[in-house]
């Protein structure tokens, strides 16, 4: 075989052998890539060799798209993205291509969900290929990676999201990157041996010393060569055991499977079409690899029933950095390198028409097409000299010099003039260093830090950083409106009337005066549904708050919804609507397998807050019932009361009459909880407040309850069942028995009593009154006896007793103090005195001696008074309720007290009142 | 082999830098000896690629743009402060930086908290002043004004350790490089030849007790010099050290590089645990540099050599670190006696080798100590 290679080939071999002591591969290895790049060459269907963030290649795209005007366009990227592309004209770049996936079939359900992401900056050789294909007409392009779905498919592992990156990197979330043309050392020492003789930080760097800058000048033959050589020695060198390279080879067996197939199909011409590709797939010498007929076919596996859904989000060079890990700020700098390129070169790049930002380019009209020139070795003259950098730049160094101080200044450094020039001096002086006629962009960082940097940072950023925004700054890509998905523009609409630039990157205060535009309601109403929604920082309200029973009359909000874009697209793909989506949110919560009566509840309350749709409520509150009856513990029964009194008391202010899921919740409710009760009581592991909880429900919904048919012996057996043998339950069973009229107060009080008296039980009493202070919220009238207690429980317990126990005291009114508090606080208030000099005079009401029973004789006398003697007088009603019940009417003699004579008593007693008001009324 | 317990820089490197100025082509910088290509090959050593006939070792390990940012700023108008953690080897890059440049690294001053003036200026032989008067002849000049008279690269050791008044002095030499001496009616002025720089030297463990001032911090390049925390380099620097002390002390003794692994590991388990400790009493007063684990090395070795079988074992290293780290009794006692019986002892039983007689030394040492 004789071609143009063979004196390059017969050179390497020469060293290979002159290298005698070197690896027995080398031979291989060094004829091995020249073999490829020969191979890459005579493929019919020109190979467009790529690398990531390329401004070189973007270069060389830009000049052979004009020389070649290829028919077809095959590009590397997945081809499900496809119908993106022409949305990238309303953004401004960069943005990146989203596939998404909530509802997985064929994954495993965890890993939901799956993202993909592709990010597109101005600066590549894909934009360049993209723009020339949708702007030129009788231009297909076709992409012919493998679709999102087999990216998954093919890796088995879903990464994790780790949250390091800072705010400003996340702009992709936990999102799978893509990229054309990734091209890196497949291993570590290999990426180390190149950094090291190449006397260069980081991999950006190298790149940009040995392969950008030599070829951004270079003519296009030489750069392809020299591409597919670079992308065959890393081919070569990299491990080929591994799942990453099968995956790679699988790929390209897959493009070049959808490569011929379109071929067939249109008809069109090998020498018509232009493949781009990442350099390293550039090289490949699979069989499958060829445009040829007869090629052998990859069997393409079919993608699963996974439904993918396809957006664009923004992207910045930032975050593009993060996602693929480059080093801080090389995006930014292949951005500017660019421009440069494209001011220095005169060359007009292709452009989307009426693509966000950036300049505005006039359509270029092309010139006639180029005839293809016999191969020729450029490789040769790469390979043999050093690498030929351009010369010193003087005016650009000053002006990033001048810059850079500037920009120091701001940033609290104490930087001057002076400083200036010695960046200047040392950049010039690192490059010469380091080799370099020219200091590069990382030569200039490095000698601004060394000049400016001191021993501490003064503001929030460092002079590494502030040089990274000097040499390109990060560019944040925004999904323009056109593009958004339909909820997301429906969010810009409906947020339209507050007048803002919900585009701008920064956060804006909107003031909704809802009593003065009640028009703007709509546009809360919206951002409280967003809040819900995206709980993070999109939508912030400082003033206002939406509860049940509450209504503002102002609200105040931070939007920052230009920053947050990508939340709200990708909320995007879960609904048309915002009431859509929170829709679904609340069944999917309710209908959780791990959902509760108390989650049920709660998604109740949402709807009602957010939704206004009574038929959705109507379909949580049901939920919430069947929740309730299947539950089989009694944990969520403080969520559940505190939720349901909660709805009913907004039911009832707002509405006639009860929604029929509440009337049976509260029927469920009582039953279930009353079945529980005796198990609640004696279980371990249910805890006081809990079964305060569940008393707290059967006693303060009794009254509905039975008005709805509930039967109150069902209670009064649960209580009697009920034999709990902690001091805290026992506490509570006494209180549940009070409320039920079965234990008097007098005996409860002699039973406390007799607690504190007895030695052996005093350690445990603070167990009892934990129970009584549960049992405030049960049984209200209780609460007299409950402070009695506590301050018994002060005054007579032994530090060593009351001490320790404190502190928990103390944690759980602090939990509860919605619910105990403001009892406790109350009854506490009528019971002590309020002034200094009431506490001298002040005796405890229960030790005070008892009161004359002033109103005996009227108790024993139970016809007496205006009621007895109309009861008299009228006996019909009395004795059909009697008959009712099965009693025989009895009647006693009304008591001799004369009609009034206690009212005529206290005015006899007291005439001021009458006076007062005789005179008032002028009599 | 010299007289000199220590020989600085250029002397024990006098004859690779004499063949490094013979071959050396490069454009040099005012009067320096090497061009800063040199310079740098001196201190981190050639590589293949370099196409030198002969092999130069590495001097200082770290990294490659520290180097050259100190390079450039000697070359520059500026002074180099090289700061960071004690045991970094800041003094040591230091003086090969001098000795490259200028062969002589051995004008110091040292600062200390009573550093005057006079040291970085000049003071008066008394005698002499009061015999014959007040003349060039009877003045001392300080190492800083040799250096300036000479052209050559002046070391201010610690500075942060000196008052702020007196770091204050070196404003003007490195501004107006000369310095006047008012006592003298003529010839009173001391100019700084071509080649005059500044290496200064500072703790960031010291930050805040003699802050520099904003006048000074501009007239110095900063390099921040980190800790080593590649295991890889680490070990390099310790062998590269502990074989120079060998050297010196003309002892041949191998150091097994299982040995060397279990000091690195034992240093790293101890830095984490200091990291996370929450108060001074539950950390090692030591800083745990990479100077501080040659130094444990150094000893084990002569120990091993004097008293011991001419060989090193694990537990002659071990009670030296035992008794190097255990500074305050009974804090570091307790913290060692924790990290004995917590870490070493499961390891020995997991790994075994040399970590067996690491535990067993480091428990007679304890023990003995405690």
């Amino acid at each position: 075989m004789s071609g143009p290679f063979d004196a390059l080939r017969t050179q390497l071999l020469g060293a290979a052998e002159a290298l005698a002591g070197g690896p027995a591969a080398l031979p291989d290895i060094l004829s091995g890539i020249v073999d490829d790049v020969d191979h890459a060459l005579r493929e019919p269907l020109e190979i467009f060799p790529v690398c990531h963030h390329s401004p070189a290649s973007a270069v060389a795209m830009v000049r052979r798209l004009r020389e070649l005007q290829p028919k077809v366009i095959y590009l590397e990227l997945c081809e499900d993205l496809a119908p993106l592309l022409t949305e990238l004209r309303n953004c401004r770049l960069p943005v990146a291509l989203q596939a998404f996936a909530s509802e997985l079939s064929g994954f495993p359900v965890e890993s939901a969900p799956l993202s993909v992401i592709a990010p597109i900056t101005e600066a590549s050789a894909e934009y360049q290929a993209i723009s020339y294909a949708l702007e030129t007409p009788g231009v297909e392009l076709v992409l012919v990676d493998r679709s999102t779905d087999h990216v998954f498919q093919w890796q088995p592992e879903v990464p994790s999201s780790e949250g390091t990156a800072s705010e400003e990197d996340d702009l992709h979330g936990d999102a799978v990157g893509v990229e054309i043309g990734d091209l890196r050392p497949r291993f570590a020492e290999l990426e180390e041996h190149l950094l090291h003789h190449g006397r260069v930080r980081h991999w950006s760097e190298w790149w940009d010393q040995y392969v950008e800058q030599p070829l951004a000048g270079a003519d296009y033959d030489t750069y392809r060569q020299v591409m597919v050589l670079i992308g065959s020695l890393f081919r070569r060198l990299a491990p080929h055991d591994s799942r990453r390279f099968a995956s790679d080879e699988d790929r390209e067996r897959y493009m070049w499977t959808r490569i011929r197939e379109h071929l067939a199909t249109s008809g069109a011409a090998p020498g018509d079409c232009l493949y781009v590709c990442g350099a390293f797939h550039a090289a490949s010498r699979l069989p499958e690899v060829g445009s040829a007929p007869g090629t052998p076919d990859f069997a393409i596996t079919p993608r699963t029933g996974t439904t993918w859904l396809y957006g664009l989000i923004p992207s910045s060079q930032s975050a593009i950095e993060a996602q693929f890990g480059l080093a801080p700020g090389s995006v930014s700098i292949a951005g500017a390198t660019w421009q440069k390129s494209l001011t220095r070169t005169g060359l007009k790049p292709f452009q989307l028409d009426g693509q966000k930002g950036g300049k505005k380019r006039a359509a270029v009209k092309l010139p006639a097409p180029v005839a293809a020139t016999a191969v020729e070795d450029h490789l040769t003259g790469y390979l043999s000299g050093p690498p030929a950098l351009d010369g010193l730049d003087e005016e650009e160094l000053r002006g990033w010099c001048v810059d850079i101080v500037r920009l120091a200044r701001r940033n609290g450094y104490l930087a001057s003039t002076a400083d200036a020039i010695a960046v200047f001096e040392t950049s010039i002086l690192l490059a010469g260093m380091r080799g370099r006629a020219r200091p590069t962009p990382y030569d200039f960082q490095d000698a601004a830090v060394t000049c400016i940097e001191k021993d501490a940072v003064p503001g929030r950023r460092d002079v590494r950083r502030l040089c990274e925004i000097l040499l390109g700054g990060d560019r944040i890509g925004q999904v323009g409106y056109a593009a958004l998905p339909p909820l997301a523009r429906d969010v810009y609409d409906r947020l339209a009337p507050l007048g803002l630039n919900l585009e701008q990157r920064s956060i804006q205060r909107a003031l909704l005066d809802l009593a003065a535009n009640p028009e703007l309601a709509a546009c809360s109403q919206l951002l409280w549904m967003l809040r819900y929604l995206l709980p993070d920082h999109a939508v912030r309200p400082i003033m206002g708050s939406r509860k049940l029973g509450e209504k503002h009359i102002q609200e105040s909000w931070d939007l920052d919804l230009g920053r947050h874009q990508r939340t709200i697209i990708e909320l995007g793909y879960e609904g048309v609507t915002v009431e859509q989506v929170l829709e679904q949110r609340l069944r999917r919560a309710a209908w959780d397998p791990k959902a509760t009566a108390a989650t049920a509840l709660t998604a109740v309350e949402d709807s009602l807050l957010f939704l206004h749709s009574p038929r959705l409520t109507d379909e949580l509150g049901a939920r919430a019932v069947e929740l309730l009856a299947a539950e089989r513990t009694v944990d969520g029964a403080p969520e559940v009361l505190r939720r349901i009194r909660r709805l009913l008391a907004h039911y009832r202010s707002s509405a006639p009459t009860l929604p029929a899921w509440c009337e049976s919740f509260v029927k469920t409710g009582y039953a279930h909880y009353c079945t529980l009760l005796p198990s609640a009581f004696v279980a371990d592991d249910t805890g006081v407040r809990q079964v305060g909880a569940m008393l707290g429900f059967l006693f303060s919904m009794e009254s509905l309850a039975l008005s709805l048919g509930c039967d109150r012996a069902q209670l009064e057996i649960a209580v009697r069942q009920s034999h709990p043998e902690s001091p805290a339950k026992i506490a509570l069973l006494w209180a549940a028995r009070h409320q039920l009229g079965v234990l008097p107060l007098a005996d409860l009080r002699a039973t406390v009593d007799d607690l504190l008296g007895n030695p052996l039980i005093v350690p445990a009493f603070p167990q009892y009154v934990v129970g009584f202070i549960q049992s405030l919220e049960s049984v209200p009238r209780l609460s007299p006896f409950v402070v009695e207690t506590l301050s018994k429980a002060f005054a007579r317990l032994p530090d060593p007793v009351l001490l320790p126990w404190l502190p928990s005291l103390i944690t759980t009114l602090k939990d509860q103090a919605a619910e105990l508090v403001p009892v406790l606080t109350r009854e506490a208030g009528r019971t002590f005195p309020g002034t200094l000099a009431g506490v001298d005079a002040w005796v405890a009401p229960w030790n005070a001696p008892p009161r004359k029973a002033r109103a005996a004789a009227v108790a024993t006398a139970p016809g007496a008074g205006p009621a007895g003697a109309l009861l008299a007088a009228h006996p019909v009603t009395a004795d059909a309720v009697a008959g009712l019940l099965g009693c025989e009417g009895e009647w006693a003699a009304p008591a001799a007290v004369p009609e009034g004579a206690a009212a005529v008593a206290l005015l006899t007693a007291h005439p001021e009142t009458a006076g007062a008001v005789a005179l008032l009324i002028g009599a | 082999m010299t007289d000199m317990l220590r020989a600085p820089a250029e002397v024990k490197y006098a004859e690779e830098l004499d063949w490094l100025e013979s071959v050396d082509t490069g454009p040099k910088p005012f009067s320096w000896r090497l061009s800063p290509k040199m310079v740098r090959l001196f201190i981190l050593g050639s590589e293949r690629a370099d196409g030198l006939e002969r092999e130069i070792p590495q001097k200082w390990f770290g990294d490659r743009s520290f180097v050259e940012r100190a390079i450039v700023t000697l070359a520059s108008d500026r002074g180099l402060l090289l700061i960071g953690d004690p045991g970094t080897g800041k003094s040591w890059l230091a003086e090969l930086l001098s000795a490259a440049i200028s062969r002589n690294s051995t004008l110091v001053v040292q600062g200390t908290a009573g550093t005057t003036e006079d040291h970085i200026k000049y003071s008066w032989n008394v005698s002499m002043v009061i015999a014959k008067g007040q003349s060039r002849q009877s003045m001392i000049p300080s190492p800083i004004m040799t250096a300036m008279e000479n052209g050559v690269i002046g070391r201010f050791e610690e500075l942060t350790r000196s008052t702020s008044d007196v770091q204050d002095a070196l404003i003007s030499i490195l501004s107006e490089k000369y310095v006047s001496i008012p006592e003298l009616e003529d010839d009173n002025i001391v100019f700084a030849k071509p080649g005059f720089s500044i290496i200064a030297t500072a703790n960031s463990r010291d930050r805040g007790v003699n802050d520099l001032s904003s006048a000074l911090k501009r007239r110095f390049n900063f390099v921040r010099i980190p800790v080593v925390t590649n295991k890889k380099s680490e070990a390099e620097i310790v062998r590269f050290r502990t074989e120079e002390l060998l050297r010196r002390h003309n002892i041949e003794l191998e150091v097994p590089p299982t040995l060397l692994d279990v000091l690195l590991q034992s240093f790293a388990d101890l830095r984490a645990a200091s990291a996370s400790a929450t108060s001074d009493d539950e950390r090692l007063e030591s800083a745990l540099s990479t100077a501080e684990q040659i130094g444990v090395l150094e000893d084990a070795i002569l120990h091993s050599t004097f008293f011991g079988a001419a060989a090193l074992s694990s537990q002659t290293l071990a009670s030296s670190l035992v008794g190097s780290l255990a500074r305050r009794s009974p804090e570091d006692l307790a913290i060692l006696n924790k990290y004995w019986h917590g870490v070493i002892e499961p390891r020995s039983k997991d790994a075994g080798g040399e970590w067996n007689g690491f535990l067993e030394g480091g428990r007679q040492a304890i023990a003995t100590l405690s």
